[in-house]
């Protein structure tokens, strides 16, 4: 089981993500980028408090291509969304504590964007939320929310 | 010689026109946006129609969108000179039996006023507020700022991410309500129904009208977001002009376009009423009524027959507008529903007298029928937040009472005549909730009719100061009509850019900011201001 954060378990989240969404008709053959911004909130022990962890990836037909992490924005990298939000509100839905509808409902996690593709294809939306949610087993090495008493690193 | 040719030519400079066109400047192309009347701004219109040095804004009054819509960030709104501010007491209500409720921008002082009528129900506002409060970013992304989907697609999203169950308030079933039946459902006190019910009229969504009950959290989700632009709502115009004109855009003021000039099926310039012409290289994009649009302004037979015929007969109007009288003060209201409640003298806007949504539900009956109202208007003290729109020690004031556009008895003419008796019935019944405005302290008042709203801004048809009424078979890709729901019309090149559009009247930007997407689409014109 992968350590959150850690290069293995981001393979892991894409994998998962990649064999969901396999499962999936008629997914649209469409290419984004998205950009991930995971802000430490003083809650969270895996993102010091102040600091982002960034990162772009690409799907294409529904499939994860390629991520990467990034340690400022890149204005030349042409987004067609970004979700940003609270370290501990990421934490929490990688653990499946919380449910990433409403983290967006909620206004945890904000959302930017072309909404109307999102809604459009909801089902696989869905599909990609739960398999970052509930896909991978991930071990937390300080802890996984409420961070077992753990305070922010 | 005057330059003829232009990329993009935009007929009306009121606040859509003048968005759309300074995007489009902004994004190289030569731009030109005509206008009618001897400025800019459309509904964004302050005058001084009582006394000099008293600015009254004759049509928008209350900015809600204000930093929420992209364009005011994306075009340097406030860097062009205009500043706004927020009251901190927005609204209020002020009921027979003395009592008022009031809605501040601090949300504890708004649950503490509801809470004096019913505990309960300002425990349900709190969550109805903090939870339209999560998720009016998300919403205003979907429904406002996107060229519009349809109810069906959405509510077939809405239930695939099961946000009935998650949400206390959203449900695909608020299609089937009106704003009544929502309030009824989650709120007891007839008081602070009322006061949301008016809440939703003054945004034009009349509470009695099935399906808008969809439109609610929404509403509540920016109920505390009034602004108020200093100096006169026409500095927005203003403020969009000179970004316009930095960019390169050129307005023409007294400049009424008689036709939009179509070789083959596509829109190559207009031609103004004094026979000037001017040639559009890409596109002409109208911000005016679709009745002018596609009944005056282009020929018989260019657009198909059944979509002529369907801009006659199926456009839908407000079935009411709103009377207008306008003050000058030399004195603030003195409201005796302070002695309940002291913040009410502070109150931007102030409704008068409406204890339930019954009562409003009565004026609009009347008002369906043409008939004038025993007068219950709101009032609204500019000066109260702004000191600049009067001179030291004197104020501004404004009635709004809802009001047939046509009456009953005489049409809509009858209004010249009517509008000198109705104005002092509105005053008086300011003066039964603020005693102390008697006529010695009116320096001057002036009524704006439903028929002057019509008179002045020829878009706004019958007085619809929303250019299309608020109902669900007239939002989103429906409004105004199914074919031209994607701001786009059966001529090449044409576009709807204006409030007959998604989402509708009100200072959204909206209308503009959406076609602005659409004509991007079509041309291949990069997005710069879609920074995500």
């Amino acid at each position: 089981m992968p350590d959150v954060y850690t290069p293995d378990w981001y393979e892991s989240v894409k994998e998962a993500i990649n064999a969901s969404v396999a499962t999936l008709k008629d997914v649209p053959s469409d290419s984004f980028t998205i950009a991930v911004e995971i802000v430490g909130d003083g809650v969270s022990p895996y993102v010091a408090d102040g600091k982002v962890l960034r990162f772009l990836i690409s799907l294409e037909g529904g499939q994860c291509a390629w991520y990467r992490e990034i340690e400022e924005d890149d204005p030349s990298v042409k987004l067609d969304y970004r979700f940003t939000g609270p370290a501990s509100a990421f934490d929490a839905i990688a653990a499946a504590q919380a449910d990433p509808i409403d983290a967006a409902l909620a206004g945890t996690i904000k959302v930017r964007g072309d909404m109307r593709f999102l809604m459009r294809q909801a089902q696989m939306v869905q599909v990609l939320l739960e398999a970052y949610s509930k896909g991978v087993e991930t071990t937390w090495p300080s802890g996984q929310p409420p961070y077992d008493g753990k305070g922010a690193s | 010689m005057p330059k003829t040719t232009y990329d993009a030519i935009i007929i009306g400079a009121g606040h859509n026109g003048l968005t759309l066109g300074s995007y489009l400047a902004r994004s190289g192309l030569e731009v030109l946006v005509l206008e009618r009347r001897h400025e800019e701004g459309g509904g964004l219109c302050s005058e001084e129609v009582t006394q000099p040095g008293f600015v009254h804004n004759m049509h928008a009054n209350y900015h809600t969108f204000v930093d929420m819509a992209p364009p005011v960030r994306d075009l340097d709104v406030r860097g062009h000179g205009i500043e706004y501010v927020r009251p901190e007491v927005q609204m209020a209500s002020i009921f027979d039996d003395g009592q008022a409720l009031t809605i501040h921008t601090d949300q504890a002082k708004t649950l503490a006023s509801m809470a004096r009528f019913n505990e309960e129900d300002a425990e349900t506002f709190r969550r109805l507020y903090d939870e339209a409060h999560g998720f009016v970013d998300l919403l205003l992304g979907t429904l406002m700022y996107q060229p519009p989907m349809s109810v069906k697609e959405l509510t077939k999203a809405l239930a695939t991410f099961g946000v009935e169950d998650r949400s206390e308030f959203l449900s695909v079933k608020l299609r089937r309500e009106s704003i009544n039946q929502f309030l009824d459902r989650h709120f007891t006190d007839p008081r602070i129904k009322a006061h949301l019910a008016f809440h939703g009229a003054v945004c034009s969504y009349t509470n009695d009208v099935k399906g808008l009950a969809i439109g609610y959290p929404l509403l509540v989700g920016k109920i505390d977001n009034w602004h108020l632009c200093l100096g006169g709502s026409h500095r927005l115009a203003h403020a969009l002009w000179r970004d316009l004109a930095q960019h390169g855009g050129v307005m023409w003021s007294d400049a009424e376009v008689a036709k939009v000039l179509v070789d083959g099926n596509r829109a190559v310039g207009v031609r103004l009423s004094d026979g000037t012409e001017f040639e559009a290289r890409k596109l002409v994009a109208s911000t005016v009524s679709v009745e002018q649009t596609l009944l005056e302004f282009i020929d018989p037979g260019t657009i198909p027959d059944d979509l002529a015929q369907d801009v006659k007969t199926k456009i839908q109007h407000k079935d009411w507008t709103l009377f207008s009288v306008h003050l000058a003060l030399d004195a603030l209201p003195q409201y005796e529903a302070a002695a309940f409640d002291p913040d009410v003298d502070r109150a931007w806007v102030v409704n008068l007298g409406v204890d339930s949504p019954a009562r409003l539900d009565a004026d609009w009956e009347k008002i369906r029928r043409g008939q004038l109202v025993e007068p219950q208007p709101n009032a609204a003290v500019n000066s109260l937040y702004d000191p600049t729109d009067a001179p030291e020690g004197y104020y501004t004031g404004l009635l709004r009472q809802f009001a047939p556009f046509a009456l009953a008895d005489g049409g809509e003419g009858a209004w010249d005549e009517m509008g000198r008796w109705y104005g002092p019935k509105c005053i008086d019944a300011w003066r039964r909730y603020a005693p102390n405005l008697t006529d010695d302290h009116i320096v001057d008042w002036s009524v704006f009719t439903p028929h002057d709203i019509a008179r002045k801004l020829p878009n706004m048809v019958r007085g619809d100061w929303m250019m299309g009424e608020i109902s669900l078979d007239n939002m989103l890709d429906e409004r105004p009509l199914p074919e031209l729901g994607q701001y786009r019309t059966p001529v090449e090149g044409l576009y709807m850019a204006g409030s007959t559009q998604h989402p509708h009247g009100f200072i959204t930007f909206g209308p503009g900011y959406n076609a602005l997407q659409v004509i991007a689409d079509d041309l291949g014109i990069e997005k710069w201001w879609a920074r995500i």
